[in-house]
Protein backbone atom coordinates (compact mmCIF):
# COMPACT_ATOMS: atom_id res chain seq x y z
CA UNK A 1 0.00 0.00 0.00
CA UNK A 2 2.95 2.52 0.79
CA UNK A 3 4.95 1.55 -2.20
CA UNK A 4 1.88 2.40 -4.26
CA UNK A 5 1.34 5.38 -2.66
CA UNK A 6 5.12 5.86 -3.79
CA UNK A 7 4.77 5.50 -7.16
CA UNK A 8 1.47 7.46 -7.28
CA UNK A 9 3.43 10.89 -5.77
CA UNK A 10 6.42 9.80 -7.98
CA UNK A 11 3.99 9.88 -11.07
CA UNK A 12 2.43 12.92 -9.67
CA UNK A 13 5.49 15.04 -9.48
CA UNK A 14 6.93 13.99 -13.23
CA UNK A 15 3.60 14.73 -14.08
CA UNK A 16 3.31 18.03 -12.49
CA UNK A 17 7.21 19.07 -14.21
CA UNK A 18 5.95 18.29 -17.60
CA UNK A 19 5.23 22.02 -18.64
CA UNK A 20 8.66 22.57 -17.17
CA UNK A 21 10.64 20.65 -20.07
CA UNK A 22 7.95 19.78 -22.79
CA UNK A 23 7.51 22.59 -25.64
CA UNK A 24 3.75 24.05 -26.84
CA UNK A 25 3.65 20.85 -29.58
CA UNK A 26 4.66 18.25 -27.06
CA UNK A 27 2.15 20.00 -24.43
CA UNK A 28 -0.82 20.04 -26.56
CA UNK A 29 -0.54 16.42 -26.93
CA UNK A 30 -0.22 15.80 -23.46
CA UNK A 31 -3.16 17.64 -23.09
CA UNK A 32 -4.72 15.39 -25.93
CA UNK A 33 -3.75 12.59 -23.63
CA UNK A 34 -5.03 13.52 -20.58
CA UNK A 35 -8.14 14.95 -21.53
CA UNK A 36 -8.58 11.16 -23.61
CA UNK A 37 -7.71 9.77 -20.24
CA UNK A 38 -10.75 11.26 -18.46
CA UNK A 39 -12.99 10.35 -21.20
CA UNK A 40 -12.15 7.19 -20.52
CA UNK A 41 -11.89 6.96 -16.61
CA UNK A 42 -15.93 8.74 -17.23
CA UNK A 43 -17.36 6.16 -19.77
CA UNK A 44 -15.19 3.07 -17.57
CA UNK A 45 -17.65 4.21 -14.46
CA UNK A 46 -20.83 2.78 -16.57
CA UNK A 47 -19.04 0.23 -18.95
CA UNK A 48 -16.22 -1.06 -16.63
CA UNK A 49 -17.27 -1.20 -13.56
CA UNK A 50 -21.22 -1.74 -14.19
CA UNK A 51 -20.85 -3.45 -17.72
CA UNK A 52 -23.30 -0.97 -18.96
CA UNK A 53 -21.42 -0.92 -22.35
CA UNK A 54 -23.08 2.38 -23.77
CA UNK A 55 -22.00 2.95 -27.30
CA UNK A 56 -24.21 6.79 -26.64
CA UNK A 57 -21.64 8.31 -24.28
CA UNK A 58 -20.97 10.89 -27.00
CA UNK A 59 -24.32 12.57 -26.28
CA UNK A 60 -23.38 13.08 -22.54
CA UNK A 61 -19.78 14.76 -23.82
CA UNK A 62 -21.75 16.69 -26.29
CA UNK A 63 -23.89 18.14 -23.98
CA UNK A 64 -21.19 19.79 -21.79
CA UNK A 65 -19.63 21.02 -24.70
CA UNK A 66 -22.87 22.54 -25.67
CA UNK A 67 -24.02 23.53 -22.19
CA UNK A 68 -21.29 25.20 -20.94
CA UNK A 69 -21.11 27.12 -24.18
CA UNK A 70 -24.75 28.13 -24.57
CA UNK A 71 -24.94 29.34 -20.98
CA UNK A 72 -21.71 31.72 -21.25
CA UNK A 73 -22.90 33.34 -24.95
CA UNK A 74 -26.40 33.46 -23.74
CA UNK A 75 -26.30 34.41 -19.80
CA UNK A 76 -22.51 35.25 -19.71
CA UNK A 77 -22.13 32.52 -16.98
CA UNK A 78 -18.75 31.45 -16.75
CA UNK A 79 -17.53 27.73 -17.85
CA UNK A 80 -16.12 27.24 -14.64
CA UNK A 81 -19.81 26.61 -13.65
CA UNK A 82 -21.27 25.88 -16.50
CA UNK A 83 -19.54 22.50 -16.67
CA UNK A 84 -21.16 21.57 -13.80
CA UNK A 85 -25.03 22.86 -14.99
CA UNK A 86 -23.48 20.49 -18.07
CA UNK A 87 -22.98 17.72 -15.83
CA UNK A 88 -25.98 18.00 -14.14
CA UNK A 89 -28.17 17.76 -17.47
CA UNK A 90 -25.77 15.24 -18.78
CA UNK A 91 -27.32 13.14 -15.84
CA UNK A 92 -30.65 13.53 -16.23
CA UNK A 93 -29.97 12.72 -19.55
CA UNK A 94 -28.92 9.68 -18.91
CA UNK A 95 -30.54 8.96 -15.95
CA UNK A 96 -34.48 9.61 -18.16
CA UNK A 97 -32.66 7.22 -20.82
CA UNK A 98 -31.61 4.19 -18.68
CA UNK A 99 -35.28 4.51 -16.79
CA UNK A 100 -36.74 4.38 -20.47
CA UNK A 101 -34.25 1.66 -21.65
CA UNK A 102 -34.16 -0.48 -18.75
CA UNK A 103 -38.11 -0.36 -18.27
CA UNK A 104 -38.37 -2.66 -21.07
CA UNK A 105 -35.46 -4.78 -20.32
CA UNK A 106 -33.00 -3.83 -22.84
CA UNK A 107 -29.46 -5.29 -22.15
CA UNK A 108 -26.05 -6.37 -23.55
CA UNK A 109 -25.68 -6.09 -27.44
CA UNK A 110 -29.57 -4.42 -27.73
CA UNK A 111 -28.27 -1.76 -24.78
CA UNK A 112 -25.59 -0.78 -26.67
CA UNK A 113 -27.51 -0.45 -30.09
CA UNK A 114 -30.11 1.62 -28.24
CA UNK A 115 -27.41 4.08 -26.64
CA UNK A 116 -25.93 4.47 -30.25
CA UNK A 117 -29.37 5.68 -31.42
CA UNK A 118 -29.59 8.40 -29.11
CA UNK A 119 -26.22 9.60 -29.62
CA UNK A 120 -27.40 9.55 -33.63
CA UNK A 121 -30.39 11.33 -33.00
CA UNK A 122 -28.65 13.98 -30.96
CA UNK A 123 -26.35 14.85 -33.67
CA UNK A 124 -29.30 15.08 -35.92
CA UNK A 125 -31.11 17.40 -33.45
CA UNK A 126 -28.00 19.30 -33.30
CA UNK A 127 -27.62 19.49 -36.45
CA UNK A 128 -30.81 21.33 -37.56
CA UNK A 129 -31.11 23.30 -33.94
CA UNK A 130 -31.38 26.79 -35.75
CA UNK A 131 -30.35 28.07 -31.77
CA UNK A 132 -27.08 26.31 -31.40
CA UNK A 133 -25.80 27.05 -35.03
CA UNK A 134 -26.67 23.87 -36.55
CA UNK A 135 -23.95 22.26 -38.45
CA UNK A 136 -21.86 25.46 -38.34
CA UNK A 137 -21.05 25.08 -35.20
CA UNK A 138 -20.22 27.98 -32.22
CA UNK A 139 -16.82 29.86 -32.52
CA UNK A 140 -15.93 30.97 -28.67
CA UNK A 141 -14.65 34.16 -28.29
CA UNK A 142 -13.57 34.84 -24.64
CA UNK A 143 -13.29 37.92 -22.61
CA UNK A 144 -11.51 37.70 -19.16
CA UNK A 145 -8.66 35.19 -18.69
CA UNK A 146 -8.69 32.89 -16.26
CA UNK A 147 -12.32 33.30 -14.59
CA UNK A 148 -13.87 32.27 -17.81
CA UNK A 149 -12.11 29.27 -18.01
CA UNK A 150 -9.62 30.42 -20.51
CA UNK A 151 -5.89 30.65 -21.17
CA UNK A 152 -3.53 32.09 -23.72
CA UNK A 153 -1.08 29.27 -22.48
CA UNK A 154 -1.11 26.04 -22.76
CA UNK A 155 0.22 25.32 -19.39
CA UNK A 156 -3.31 26.15 -17.16
CA UNK A 157 -4.84 23.80 -19.48
CA UNK A 158 -2.09 21.08 -18.98
CA UNK A 159 -2.89 21.60 -15.22
CA UNK A 160 -6.58 21.39 -15.66
CA UNK A 161 -6.62 18.11 -17.53
CA UNK A 162 -4.07 16.73 -15.25
CA UNK A 163 -6.50 18.00 -12.17
CA UNK A 164 -9.49 16.21 -13.88
CA UNK A 165 -7.29 12.76 -14.34
CA UNK A 166 -6.58 12.58 -10.91
CA UNK A 167 -10.21 13.34 -9.35
CA UNK A 168 -11.30 11.09 -11.99
CA UNK A 169 -8.44 7.84 -10.63
CA UNK A 170 -9.71 9.62 -7.34
CA UNK A 171 -13.60 8.72 -7.85
CA UNK A 172 -12.70 4.98 -9.57
CA UNK A 173 -10.98 4.07 -6.53
CA UNK A 174 -13.52 5.50 -4.22
CA UNK A 175 -16.17 4.09 -5.95
CA UNK A 176 -14.48 0.70 -6.00
CA UNK A 177 -14.17 0.61 -2.18
CA UNK A 178 -17.91 1.83 -2.04
CA UNK A 179 -21.07 -0.60 -1.65
CA UNK A 180 -21.99 1.23 -4.58
CA UNK A 181 -19.02 0.07 -6.60
CA UNK A 182 -19.52 -3.70 -5.70
CA UNK A 183 -23.42 -3.68 -6.13
CA UNK A 184 -22.16 -2.04 -9.59
CA UNK A 185 -19.91 -5.09 -10.65
CA UNK A 186 -22.29 -7.57 -9.44
CA UNK A 187 -24.53 -5.98 -12.20
CA UNK A 188 -21.92 -6.22 -14.33
CA UNK A 189 -21.08 -10.26 -13.55
CA UNK A 190 -24.72 -11.56 -13.25
CA UNK A 191 -28.19 -9.93 -13.33
CA UNK A 192 -30.13 -13.05 -11.12
CA UNK A 193 -27.14 -13.28 -9.22
CA UNK A 194 -27.02 -9.80 -7.94
CA UNK A 195 -30.43 -9.48 -7.64
CA UNK A 196 -30.52 -12.84 -5.19
CA UNK A 197 -28.15 -11.16 -3.35
CA UNK A 198 -30.28 -8.13 -2.29
CA UNK A 199 -28.88 -5.57 -5.61
CA UNK A 200 -31.28 -3.87 -6.71
CA UNK A 201 -29.78 -4.25 -10.30
CA UNK A 202 -32.32 -1.91 -11.82
CA UNK A 203 -31.18 1.27 -9.42
CA UNK A 204 -27.79 0.26 -9.44
CA UNK A 205 -27.72 0.40 -13.74
CA UNK A 206 -29.66 3.81 -13.81
CA UNK A 207 -27.22 5.08 -11.25
CA UNK A 208 -24.33 4.02 -13.42
CA UNK A 209 -25.68 5.36 -16.47
CA UNK A 210 -26.41 9.05 -14.77
CA UNK A 211 -22.92 9.36 -12.74
CA UNK A 212 -21.14 8.26 -15.66
CA UNK A 213 -22.80 10.79 -17.98
CA UNK A 214 -22.53 13.93 -15.60
CA UNK A 215 -18.78 13.01 -15.43
CA UNK A 216 -18.05 12.52 -18.95
CA UNK A 217 -20.04 15.87 -19.48
CA UNK A 218 -17.23 17.80 -18.12
CA UNK A 219 -14.65 16.36 -20.84
CA UNK A 220 -17.05 18.01 -23.46
CA UNK A 221 -16.85 21.79 -21.34
CA UNK A 222 -13.03 20.82 -21.68
CA UNK A 223 -13.10 20.32 -25.19
CA UNK A 224 -14.86 23.20 -25.73
CA UNK A 225 -12.38 25.44 -23.75
CA UNK A 226 -9.79 24.11 -25.12
CA UNK A 227 -10.35 23.90 -28.67
CA UNK A 228 -12.54 27.03 -28.24
CA UNK A 229 -14.91 25.81 -31.22
CA UNK A 230 -18.24 23.02 -30.48
CA UNK A 231 -20.10 21.56 -33.53
CA UNK A 232 -22.19 18.45 -33.76
CA UNK A 233 -19.03 16.76 -35.99
CA UNK A 234 -16.73 17.35 -33.60
CA UNK A 235 -18.43 16.15 -30.39
CA UNK A 236 -21.68 14.39 -31.32
CA UNK A 237 -19.84 11.91 -33.91
CA UNK A 238 -18.64 8.68 -32.74
CA UNK A 239 -15.30 10.03 -32.33
CA UNK A 240 -15.10 10.93 -29.25
CA UNK A 241 -17.10 7.23 -28.45
CA UNK A 242 -13.95 5.90 -29.79
CA UNK A 243 -11.35 7.65 -27.93
CA UNK A 244 -13.48 6.28 -24.29
CA UNK A 245 -13.43 2.97 -25.62
CA UNK A 246 -9.96 2.42 -27.45
CA UNK A 247 -8.35 3.72 -23.85
CA UNK A 248 -10.60 1.65 -21.06
CA UNK A 249 -10.72 -1.80 -23.74
CA UNK A 250 -6.47 -1.62 -24.07
CA UNK A 251 -5.53 0.01 -21.09
CA UNK A 252 -8.04 -2.45 -18.64
CA UNK A 253 -11.81 -2.17 -18.26
CA UNK A 254 -12.93 -1.54 -15.10
CA UNK A 255 -9.90 -0.44 -12.96
CA UNK A 256 -9.10 2.96 -12.19
CA UNK A 257 -5.35 3.04 -13.52
CA UNK A 258 -6.33 0.53 -17.50
CA UNK A 259 -8.19 3.02 -18.62
CA UNK A 260 -5.41 5.81 -18.28
CA UNK A 261 -2.56 3.46 -19.37
CA UNK A 262 -4.32 3.04 -22.50
CA UNK A 263 -5.21 5.95 -23.15
CA UNK A 264 -1.86 7.89 -22.68
CA UNK A 265 -0.67 4.99 -24.85
CA UNK A 266 -2.84 5.53 -27.95
CA UNK A 267 -2.60 9.10 -28.03
CA UNK A 268 1.02 8.87 -27.79
CA UNK A 269 0.94 6.44 -30.72
CA UNK A 270 -1.13 9.18 -32.70
CA UNK A 271 1.04 11.64 -32.27
CA UNK A 272 4.65 9.01 -33.35
CA UNK A 273 2.14 8.10 -36.52
CA UNK A 274 1.79 11.82 -37.44
CA UNK A 275 5.08 12.20 -37.38
CA UNK A 276 5.63 9.64 -40.66
CA UNK A 277 6.60 10.74 -43.63
CA UNK A 278 2.74 10.82 -44.67
CA UNK A 279 1.80 12.81 -48.24
CA UNK A 280 -1.24 14.21 -46.42
CA UNK A 281 -3.78 14.32 -43.31
CA UNK A 282 -5.92 12.04 -45.34
CA UNK A 283 -3.32 9.38 -45.28
CA UNK A 284 -2.63 10.24 -41.88
CA UNK A 285 -6.40 9.78 -40.53
CA UNK A 286 -6.56 6.53 -42.65
CA UNK A 287 -2.72 5.03 -41.03
CA UNK A 288 -3.62 5.94 -37.84
CA UNK A 289 -6.83 4.70 -37.35
CA UNK A 290 -5.19 0.71 -39.17
CA UNK A 291 -2.71 0.69 -36.67
CA UNK A 292 -5.24 1.32 -33.81
CA UNK A 293 -7.61 -1.18 -35.08
CA UNK A 294 -4.67 -4.00 -35.28
CA UNK A 295 -3.14 -2.72 -31.82
CA UNK A 296 -7.17 -3.24 -30.38
CA UNK A 297 -7.36 -6.40 -32.02
CA UNK A 298 -4.20 -8.14 -30.60
CA UNK A 299 -4.69 -6.85 -27.12
CA UNK A 300 -8.07 -8.01 -26.84
CA UNK A 301 -7.14 -11.40 -28.43
CA UNK A 302 -4.03 -12.01 -25.99
CA UNK A 303 -4.77 -9.58 -23.20
CA UNK A 304 -8.87 -9.83 -22.65
CA UNK A 305 -8.02 -7.88 -19.17
CA UNK A 306 -6.20 -4.74 -20.98
CA UNK A 307 -2.88 -4.19 -20.23
CA UNK A 308 -3.13 -3.04 -17.29
CA UNK A 309 -3.04 -7.54 -16.36
CA UNK A 310 0.43 -7.31 -17.79
CA UNK A 311 1.66 -6.29 -14.00
CA UNK A 312 -0.61 -9.10 -12.04
CA UNK A 313 0.32 -12.44 -11.82
CA UNK A 314 -0.86 -14.82 -14.90
CA UNK A 315 -3.47 -17.31 -13.36
CA UNK B 1 -48.84 -18.72 14.66
CA UNK B 2 -47.92 -17.36 11.13
CA UNK B 3 -45.74 -19.34 9.54
CA UNK B 4 -42.43 -17.76 8.43
CA UNK B 5 -43.25 -18.99 4.60
CA UNK B 6 -46.68 -19.31 3.52
CA UNK B 7 -47.19 -20.36 -0.49
CA UNK B 8 -51.38 -20.37 -1.04
CA UNK B 9 -52.57 -21.77 -4.34
CA UNK B 10 -49.53 -20.96 -7.04
CA UNK B 11 -50.18 -21.99 -10.29
CA UNK B 12 -47.54 -20.47 -12.76
CA UNK B 13 -48.10 -22.25 -16.70
CA UNK B 14 -45.44 -21.40 -19.52
CA UNK B 15 -46.92 -22.10 -22.73
CA UNK B 16 -48.19 -25.20 -22.91
CA UNK B 17 -46.36 -26.54 -19.81
CA UNK B 18 -48.39 -25.93 -16.46
CA UNK B 19 -45.27 -25.37 -14.01
CA UNK B 20 -46.43 -25.25 -10.87
CA UNK B 21 -50.57 -25.74 -10.36
CA UNK B 22 -52.18 -24.98 -6.91
CA UNK B 23 -49.46 -25.13 -4.36
CA UNK B 24 -49.75 -24.62 -1.04
CA UNK B 25 -47.36 -25.44 1.73
CA UNK B 26 -45.55 -23.48 4.50
CA UNK B 27 -42.17 -22.96 6.51
CA UNK B 28 -41.85 -22.58 9.62
CA UNK B 29 -39.84 -20.40 12.16
CA UNK B 30 -36.16 -22.39 12.78
CA UNK B 31 -37.76 -25.94 10.57
CA UNK B 32 -36.06 -27.50 7.73
CA UNK B 33 -38.12 -28.84 5.09
CA UNK B 34 -37.37 -30.45 2.13
CA UNK B 35 -38.89 -30.25 -1.66
CA UNK B 36 -38.36 -33.84 -3.69
CA UNK B 37 -39.98 -34.28 -6.94
CA UNK B 38 -38.98 -35.78 -10.54
CA UNK B 39 -36.92 -33.43 -12.78
CA UNK B 40 -39.70 -31.25 -14.33
CA UNK B 41 -41.51 -31.25 -11.65
CA UNK B 42 -41.74 -27.64 -10.70
CA UNK B 43 -39.37 -27.69 -7.96
CA UNK B 44 -37.28 -24.59 -9.32
CA UNK B 45 -40.13 -23.41 -10.66
CA UNK B 46 -41.29 -22.99 -6.91
CA UNK B 47 -38.35 -21.56 -5.78
CA UNK B 48 -38.46 -19.08 -8.66
CA UNK B 49 -41.61 -17.51 -7.82
CA UNK B 50 -40.76 -17.59 -3.94
CA UNK B 51 -37.95 -15.52 -4.29
CA UNK B 52 -39.69 -13.38 -7.23
CA UNK B 53 -37.66 -14.27 -10.21
CA UNK B 54 -41.03 -14.93 -11.53
CA UNK B 55 -44.63 -13.84 -10.31
CA UNK B 56 -47.50 -16.36 -10.12
CA UNK B 57 -50.18 -16.22 -12.61
CA UNK B 58 -52.43 -16.93 -9.27
CA UNK B 59 -51.56 -17.75 -5.58
CA UNK B 60 -49.33 -15.73 -3.03
CA UNK B 61 -46.57 -15.99 -1.34
CA UNK B 62 -46.31 -14.54 2.34
CA UNK B 63 -43.18 -13.95 3.75
CA UNK B 64 -42.65 -13.13 7.55
CA UNK B 65 -46.24 -12.19 7.49
CA UNK B 66 -46.34 -9.93 4.29
CA UNK B 67 -47.65 -10.43 0.75
CA UNK B 68 -44.37 -10.99 -1.32
CA UNK B 69 -46.13 -11.58 -4.29
CA UNK B 70 -44.58 -10.26 -7.68
CA UNK B 71 -41.87 -8.54 -5.43
CA UNK B 72 -38.72 -8.40 -6.71
CA UNK B 73 -35.72 -10.31 -6.07
CA UNK B 74 -33.90 -8.33 -4.41
CA UNK B 75 -37.32 -6.66 -2.19
CA UNK B 76 -37.21 -10.47 -1.27
CA UNK B 77 -33.88 -11.27 -0.26
CA UNK B 78 -34.00 -7.66 2.06
CA UNK B 79 -37.18 -8.76 4.07
CA UNK B 80 -34.80 -12.50 4.36
CA UNK B 81 -35.13 -15.30 1.68
CA UNK B 82 -32.00 -15.90 -0.16
CA UNK B 83 -31.53 -18.49 -2.34
CA UNK B 84 -28.95 -20.48 -4.16
CA UNK B 85 -28.69 -21.45 -8.03
CA UNK B 86 -28.85 -24.89 -9.37
CA UNK B 87 -26.16 -23.86 -11.33
CA UNK B 88 -23.98 -21.77 -9.92
CA UNK B 89 -23.58 -18.33 -10.93
CA UNK B 90 -20.21 -17.85 -9.72
CA UNK B 91 -19.03 -13.58 -10.27
CA UNK B 92 -16.80 -14.94 -12.67
CA UNK B 93 -14.43 -11.96 -12.60
CA UNK B 94 -15.08 -11.56 -8.76
CA UNK B 95 -12.98 -13.07 -5.86
CA UNK B 96 -14.39 -15.56 -3.85
CA UNK B 97 -14.49 -12.98 -0.64
CA UNK B 98 -15.86 -10.08 -3.14
CA UNK B 99 -18.72 -12.20 -3.98
CA UNK B 100 -19.72 -13.17 -0.44
CA UNK B 101 -19.23 -9.62 0.66
CA UNK B 102 -21.72 -8.58 -2.03
CA UNK B 103 -24.09 -10.74 -0.29
CA UNK B 104 -23.26 -9.43 3.36
CA UNK B 105 -23.59 -5.95 2.02
CA UNK B 106 -27.33 -6.23 1.62
CA UNK B 107 -27.66 -6.38 6.16
CA UNK B 108 -24.43 -4.45 6.32
CA UNK B 109 -23.66 -1.07 5.10
CA UNK B 110 -19.70 -0.48 5.81
CA UNK B 111 -17.47 -2.55 3.87
CA UNK B 112 -15.25 -3.40 6.46
CA UNK B 113 -18.15 -4.74 8.60
CA UNK B 114 -19.45 -6.91 5.10
CA UNK B 115 -15.87 -7.95 5.01
CA UNK B 116 -15.39 -9.23 8.37
CA UNK B 117 -19.05 -10.97 8.06
CA UNK B 118 -18.12 -12.49 4.81
CA UNK B 119 -14.67 -14.38 6.28
CA UNK B 120 -16.62 -15.49 9.07
CA UNK B 121 -19.33 -17.17 6.47
CA UNK B 122 -16.32 -18.26 4.28
CA UNK B 123 -14.82 -20.38 7.38
CA UNK B 124 -18.43 -21.76 7.78
CA UNK B 125 -18.55 -23.52 4.45
CA UNK B 126 -14.89 -24.40 4.31
CA UNK B 127 -13.89 -21.59 1.75
CA UNK B 128 -11.45 -19.18 3.57
CA UNK B 129 -8.65 -20.58 1.80
CA UNK B 130 -10.33 -20.03 -1.51
CA UNK B 131 -10.84 -16.37 -0.62
CA UNK B 132 -8.85 -15.00 -3.27
CA UNK B 133 -9.99 -17.54 -6.08
CA UNK B 134 -11.41 -15.88 -8.87
CA UNK B 135 -15.12 -17.44 -9.37
CA UNK B 136 -14.38 -18.70 -12.73
CA UNK B 137 -11.28 -20.64 -11.38
CA UNK B 138 -13.42 -23.07 -8.69
CA UNK B 139 -14.80 -26.50 -8.82
CA UNK B 140 -18.12 -27.26 -9.32
CA UNK B 141 -17.97 -28.42 -5.77
CA UNK B 142 -16.36 -25.17 -4.48
CA UNK B 143 -19.14 -22.91 -6.89
CA UNK B 144 -21.98 -24.99 -4.68
CA UNK B 145 -20.19 -23.64 -1.37
CA UNK B 146 -19.77 -20.25 -2.61
CA UNK B 147 -23.54 -20.29 -3.88
CA UNK B 148 -24.36 -21.21 0.11
CA UNK B 149 -21.99 -18.63 1.17
CA UNK B 150 -23.30 -15.81 -0.83
CA UNK B 151 -26.76 -16.46 0.27
CA UNK B 152 -26.16 -16.98 3.91
CA UNK B 153 -24.22 -13.88 4.44
CA UNK B 154 -27.41 -11.86 3.30
CA UNK B 155 -28.57 -12.96 6.62
CA UNK B 156 -31.56 -14.87 5.86
CA UNK B 157 -34.27 -15.65 7.71
CA UNK B 158 -35.41 -18.64 5.29
CA UNK B 159 -32.46 -19.88 3.19
CA UNK B 160 -33.53 -21.84 0.16
CA UNK B 161 -31.15 -24.67 -1.43
CA UNK B 162 -31.46 -26.11 -4.87
CA UNK B 163 -30.17 -29.09 -4.67
CA UNK B 164 -26.36 -28.20 -3.13
CA UNK B 165 -25.11 -31.54 -2.35
CA UNK B 166 -25.81 -32.91 -6.52
CA UNK B 167 -22.49 -34.29 -7.54
CA UNK B 168 -21.14 -34.08 -4.11
CA UNK B 169 -18.90 -37.28 -3.13
CA UNK B 170 -20.33 -39.58 -0.19
CA UNK B 171 -17.92 -37.31 2.69
CA UNK B 172 -19.02 -34.48 1.02
CA UNK B 173 -22.64 -34.69 1.43
CA UNK B 174 -22.56 -36.05 4.93
CA UNK B 175 -20.46 -32.50 4.97
CA UNK B 176 -23.07 -30.67 3.67
CA UNK B 177 -25.42 -32.23 5.83
CA UNK B 178 -23.59 -30.94 8.99
CA UNK B 179 -23.04 -28.02 7.49
CA UNK B 180 -26.84 -27.65 6.94
CA UNK B 181 -27.83 -28.25 10.08
CA UNK B 182 -25.10 -25.86 11.76
CA UNK B 183 -26.78 -23.36 9.33
CA UNK B 184 -30.32 -24.32 11.00
CA UNK B 185 -28.72 -24.28 14.64
CA UNK B 186 -27.97 -20.80 14.17
CA UNK B 187 -31.54 -19.75 13.67
CA UNK B 188 -32.20 -20.37 10.18
CA UNK B 189 -34.84 -21.93 8.49
CA UNK B 190 -34.11 -24.12 5.16
CA UNK B 191 -36.27 -24.84 2.71
CA UNK B 192 -34.33 -27.65 0.28
CA UNK B 193 -34.42 -28.92 -3.00
CA UNK B 194 -32.50 -31.92 -3.04
CA UNK B 195 -32.33 -34.79 -5.48
CA UNK B 196 -29.89 -36.91 -3.30
CA UNK B 197 -32.35 -38.40 -0.95
CA UNK B 198 -30.20 -39.41 1.51
CA UNK B 199 -29.36 -35.65 2.24
CA UNK B 200 -33.00 -34.63 2.44
CA UNK B 201 -34.08 -37.26 4.43
CA UNK B 202 -31.40 -36.80 6.84
CA UNK B 203 -32.41 -33.40 7.33
CA UNK B 204 -35.93 -32.64 6.53
CA UNK B 205 -38.79 -32.62 9.20
CA UNK B 206 -41.33 -32.61 6.75
CA UNK B 207 -40.76 -32.99 3.05
CA UNK B 208 -43.36 -32.05 0.22
CA UNK B 209 -43.23 -34.35 -2.73
CA UNK B 210 -43.72 -32.78 -6.26
CA UNK B 211 -45.23 -34.41 -9.62
CA UNK B 212 -46.20 -32.68 -12.40
CA UNK B 213 -46.38 -28.89 -10.34
CA UNK B 214 -49.08 -30.55 -7.98
CA UNK B 215 -48.18 -31.49 -4.30
CA UNK B 216 -49.19 -35.08 -4.10
CA UNK B 217 -47.93 -35.63 -0.97
CA UNK B 218 -46.92 -33.72 2.24
CA UNK B 219 -45.56 -35.27 5.73
CA UNK B 220 -42.37 -36.39 7.79
CA UNK B 221 -39.60 -38.39 5.91
CA UNK B 222 -40.54 -41.79 7.11
CA UNK B 223 -44.45 -41.39 6.54
CA UNK B 224 -43.48 -40.56 2.86
CA UNK B 225 -41.23 -43.69 2.08
CA UNK B 226 -44.10 -45.99 2.70
CA UNK B 227 -46.56 -43.58 0.72
CA UNK B 228 -47.38 -45.39 -2.61
CA UNK B 229 -47.81 -42.30 -4.81
CA UNK B 230 -44.90 -41.05 -3.84
CA UNK B 231 -42.95 -44.63 -4.55
CA UNK B 232 -44.42 -44.28 -7.99
CA UNK B 233 -43.98 -40.97 -8.91
CA UNK B 234 -40.18 -40.49 -7.33
CA UNK B 235 -38.43 -43.25 -5.07
CA UNK B 236 -39.45 -45.85 -8.05
CA UNK B 237 -38.82 -48.99 -5.47
CA UNK B 238 -38.88 -49.20 -1.79
CA UNK B 239 -37.07 -46.73 0.35
CA UNK B 240 -35.42 -47.81 3.26
CA UNK B 241 -34.34 -45.19 5.93
CA UNK B 242 -30.54 -45.75 6.65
Amino acid sequence: MKGRLAVGVVALGVAAAVPLVAGQHLLTAFIVALHAAYMALAWNVAAGYAGQFSLGHSLFYGIGAYASTMLYLKLGLTPWVGMFAGAALAGVVGVLLALGVYRYNVRGIFFALVTLGAAEVAKGLADNWHWIKGPVGILLTMKAAPAEFFFLRREPYYYVALAMVVAMVAISLVLERSRLGQHFLAVREDEAAAEASGVDTHRAKTVAIGLSAALTAFAGSFYAQFYLYVSPETVLTFEPQLTMMLGTMVGGAGTALGPVLGSVLFSGLGEALRNLPFENTRQVVIGSKLVYAILLIVILIYLPGGLITLGRRRA
Amino acid sequence: MSALLAVRGVSKRFGGLQALSNVTFGVDHREIVGIIGPNGAGKTTLFNVITGVYAPDLGRVELRGMDVTGWAPHRICRLGAARTFQIGKPFAALSVLQTVRIGALNRIDSMAGATARALEVLELVGLAGKRDDLGRHLTVIERKRLELARALATGPALLLLDEVAAGLRPNEIQEMIALVRRIAAGGVSVLIIEHVLEAVMRLSARIVVLNYGEVIAEGTPQSLVNDPRVIEAYLGEAYTLA
